[in-house]
């Protein structure tokens, strides 16, 4: 009787780490479709700085994709808070930059009073302190946990789409990166390139979304009814 | 700059394959993010962007 209560605490812990998993990375998807509203709607052209904070926000959404998809492991998280290191240290130079002038305006539109690098250290901050709080609690890592493909339902859906979101989104965002730099560095204040418009980014946004949300619900109904036998 | 994204693509692919290194391709990966942050910090031209 006592091994079936640990055994039903255990998979409660999974499926709620889980969860805090997909939301961490929907949370992320909404800082990533931004900045590619600004890139492709407005035609705000990322800096350099912009884009190593990019590639730190794909590190941080590493950790959850393989625990969603591998499992929970202490060794994910670690991966995330060394991308929010990474991703972290560009913010903190850019901030600096645009603080040593008194008379900076900073660089690109202010999103409810902070410019974008200095949301994205909040981001990298909280993504920090958010795989410390998960890397505390143990009780999911003892379950044995094999991942989401193996458990039938919606949170499979859901984990399945946000996790070819962040696929489309990196893919997106490092196209883009060949026109604007080639193979180099990108230039350091560039030009500001095409503009689909506001409503147009609006709709390149959340036609991506839909896609990977359709493509989702696809490969999660092509993986069937297989109950997860790596739970213990 | 493209190369960091070109990593990143390489990371997906070992995650969606379970290749056993995909951890260390990470974290070369990350390496390289600092490397190019480095490299964008001690550039001799005033850059503030």
């Amino acid at each position: 009787m006592l091994t079936t209560l640990l055994d039903g605490i255990n998979g409660r812990s999974v499926v709620i780490s889980r969860a805090i998993n997909i939301a961490a990375l929907l949370g992320l998807l909404v800082v990533l479709s931004g900045s590619l509203f600004l890139q492709f709607g407005v035609g705000e052209p990322p800096c350099p700085l912009c884009l190593i904070q990019r590639s730190g926000m794909i590190g941080l959404a590493v950790g959850p994709i393989m625990n969603l998809l591998w499992g929970l492991r202490p060794a994910h998280y670690a991966l995330s808070i060394l991308g929010a290191i990474a991703g972290g240290a560009g913010s903190v130079r850019q901030i600096l930059l645009h603080i040593a002038d008194p008379g900076d305006p900073g660089y690109g539109p202010a999103v409810l009073g902070f410019h974008l690098y200095t949301w994205a250290f909040i981001t990298f901050l909280v993504g920090t302190i958010g795989c410390a709080l998960l890397l505390l609690w143990t009780t999911p890592f003892e379950a044995g946990d094999g991942g989401v493909l193996h458990q039938r339902g919606i949170q499979r859906w859901i984990a399945l789409s946000a996790i070819i979101w962040v696929g489309i989104d990196a893919l997106l965002i490092g196209l883009a990166v060949l026109p604007e730099c080639g193979l180099g560095m990108c230039p350091d204040n560039p030009e500001s390139s095409f503009s689909l418009g506001d409503m147009g980014g609006i709709t390149f946004i959340l036609g991506t979304g839909v896609t990977s949300f359709l493509l989702g619900f696809l490969a999660s109904r092509r993986l069937g009814d297989s109950e997860q036998p790596d739970l213990r | 700059m493209f190369s960091m994204f070109v990593l990143w693509i390489i990371v997906f692919v070992g995650i969606a394959r379970r290749w056993r290194y995909t951890a260390l391709i990470v974290l070369a990966t990350l390496a390289w993010t600092i490397v190019l942050l480095n490299w964008h910090m001690t550039d001799p031209i005033p850059l503030n962007f």
